[in-house]
């Protein structure tokens, strides 16, 4: 009997220990409340500025974007992703470093590497993606990156992108030219190179 | 599974159900409310991460390892490199190792606060689950800030880690660590010792310490049946040998030793231990030390093998690599806690009530994904 009193007595107190503590938290509610009301108020993204002079630093993961003007095309980042979600096709140019206007194509990069190819696809599937940045350190040229990094100014911190079709989540960067556009255009300089 | 009598029935747990923990299937024999046999069926989450490892490159293995014990992406990072840079002989410089050490007991003490509130919310107290993952939210905005990921980092990388830490880290963390060592209180006093949790885990499902050895269980399971082992302390690998903690081991205070509640209490104990490690690290890190600089320009380990044992939030993690010289691993096998500790599921839940297995399945803290793979 005592052991039994004694339960129902330890229950009791334990209980409203808890219930303390969960009135605390009613009481301080302003001041501690964590819930965010999502659509309209947003979590800050954290600081970017990392104090470090590494250009290619990039510590949001929000969605990929690539410069394709300054793509060489060299297929580094299609090696280095694990799950092949990188698409590239390219064409040789027959003069390394020329711009071919009729198909938008800049010979020479930010950097000042000039160019031996035109990118005639370079698709990236973010929805396979699994945003482990592998891809983003081997590029040459730092143009693939993931938007709200060191270019930041550039692109709007894009992080919660979404799509009515799966097929919108296939981001073509290269520039919408057909391949028989792309084999005149080739095949025009190079005959006037010949 | 053996044959079923006339009064038994056989029910069907999962493999959806909020108490499994993930996709999970109990096969249960009960005789009425006593459970007779339980046979966990695995296998819905198999991703096939051994042999996908075996077709990538071993930079490539480790945004999978993350994805194996998604809880605690960093441990098995960790766990990986540091078994690459055994094979390759690789020293890390000193800041790196300090980094890691961080990440690794900030992401123990997320591990540990999720299985907790979530063991609270199996055995029906709804209220710690929020704080302690209002609690874990912080650990998980540290991240953020380091690597910009939140739950699969591909943080650490062979040589090195991704990113150096950044501006302001120090203090965040030291910040984090004020807040949350007076929570520990808190948690304490409105799960720990409340007396219908007691009811309900106290004396339940006791794992003898000899049982617990004779299936492989490791990690705070094992603690929790008082065997005092962990791999860093026992075995250290990467710096822990440098760092003062003690290693909590389950006492029966409340019941027997090795029940649900001492299993649920070594983890308590641990995230303090976790915090003081925490702070020794963050005292000692080097200030300068470039995080990039042992990373090798190509990973190509020489012939051989390497079995490499971690501790990671649920026990024994090991990673058992055989290279042939080439950039991908021949083959890489990982030895997961889990899946031992959900072997000793039928053990030690026979006779149980159906409501104390969900109990016993949320003491030994599994995560599927590691299991399965
Ligand atoms: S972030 Fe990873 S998965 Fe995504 S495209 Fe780059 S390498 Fe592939
Ligand atoms: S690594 Fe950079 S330059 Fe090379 S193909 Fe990819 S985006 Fe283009």
């Amino acid at each position: 009997m005592g052991n039994y009193l004694r339960n129902i007595w330890e229950t009791i107190t334990t209980m409203l220990t808890g219930m303390r503590v969960t009135f605390q938290h009613l009481w301080l509610i302003r001041r501690n409340n964590v819930t965010l009301q999502y659509p309209e108020e947003r979590w800050p993204r954290p600081e970017r500025d990392i104090g470090f002079d590494h250009s290619n630093y990039n510590v949001i993961r929000s969605r990929l974007h690539v410069d394709i003007d300054d793509c060489i095309g060299c297929l580094k980042c299609e090696r280095a992703c694990p799950v092949d979600c990188i698409k590239i096709d390219t064409v040789k140019v027959p003069n390394r470093g020329e711009d071919i206007h009729s198909i938008g194509h800049t010979g020479i990069t930010a950097n000042g590497t000039k160019k031996a190819m035109v990118v005639s696809r370079f698709d990236i599937d973010m929805s396979e993606c699994c945003y482990c940045n592998l891809c983003v350190y081997p590029c040459p040229e730092e143009c693939i990156y993931m938007t709200g990094g060191p270019n930041s100014e550039k692109h709007e911190i894009d992080y919660e992108f979404s799509q009515y079709d799966r097929n919108d989540l296939i981001f073509r960067f290269a520039k919408k030219v057909s391949d028989e556009e792309i084999e005149s255009a080739t095949s025009i300089s190079s005959e006037r190179e010949s | 599974m053996g044959i079923v009598k006339g009064d038994q029935m056989v029910l069907n747990i999962g493999p959806q159900h909020p108490s499994t923990h993930g996709v999970l299937r109990l096969k249960v024999v009960t005789d009425g409310e006593i459970v007779s046999d339980i046979e966990p069926i695995i296998g819905y989450l198999h991703r096939c991460f051994e042999k996908h490892c075996e077709n990538s490159t071993y930079e490539q293995v480790i945004p999978f390892t993350d994805r194996c014990d998604y809880i605690a992406s960093m441990n098995n990072n960790f766990g990986y490199v540091v078994a690459m840079e055994k094979l390759m002989e690789i020293k890390v410089p000193d800041r790196v190792e300090y980094i890691r050490i961080i990440m690794a007991e900030l992401n123990r003490i997320a591990s540990h606060l999720l299985a907790l509130g979530v063991y609270g919310l199996d055995v029906g107290a709804f209220t710690p689950f929020l704080y302690m993952f209002r609690d874990r939210e912080r650990i998980l905005d540290i991240f953020e800030l380091t690597c910009g990921a939140r739950l699969l980092y591909n943080y650490m990388w062979v040589g090195g880690v991704s990113h150096d830490l950044p501006v302001g880290f120090v203090e965040t963390v030291y910040g984090f660590l004020d807040y949350f060592e007076p929570k520990l209180k808190e948690y304490n006093e409105i799960l720990t010792y409340n007396k219908i949790f007691i009811e309900r885990t106290a004396d339940v499902g006791v794992l003898p310490p000899e049982v617990a050895i004779s299936y492989g269980v490791s990690g705070p399971n094992l603690r929790g049946s008082g065997v005092k082992w962990d791999l860093r302390k026992d075995e250290p690998y990467s710096i822990y040998e440098r760092f003062d903690f003690d290693v909590p081991i389950g006492e029966g205070t409340v019941g027997t030793t090795g029940d649900c509640w001492d299993r649920f209490y070594v983890r308590m104990l641990e995230m303090t231990e976790s915090a003081k490690i925490l702070r020794q690290a963050l005292k000692d890190l080097p200030q300068d030390g470039d995080v990039h600089q042992a990373i090798p320009k190509k990973i190509r380990p020489p012939k051989g093998s390497i079995y490499q044992r971690t501790e990671s939030p649920r026990g024994d993690l090991a990673y058992y690599i055989i290279s042939d010289g080439s950039p991908q691993p021949y083959r890489l096998k990982m030895r997961s806690p889990a899946f031992t500790a959900l072997s000793v599921l039928n053990e030690i839940s026979r006779g149980w009530m159906l409501s104390d297995v969900i109990a016993i399945l949320g003491s030994l803290d599994i995560v599927l994904g590691e299991i399965d793979r």
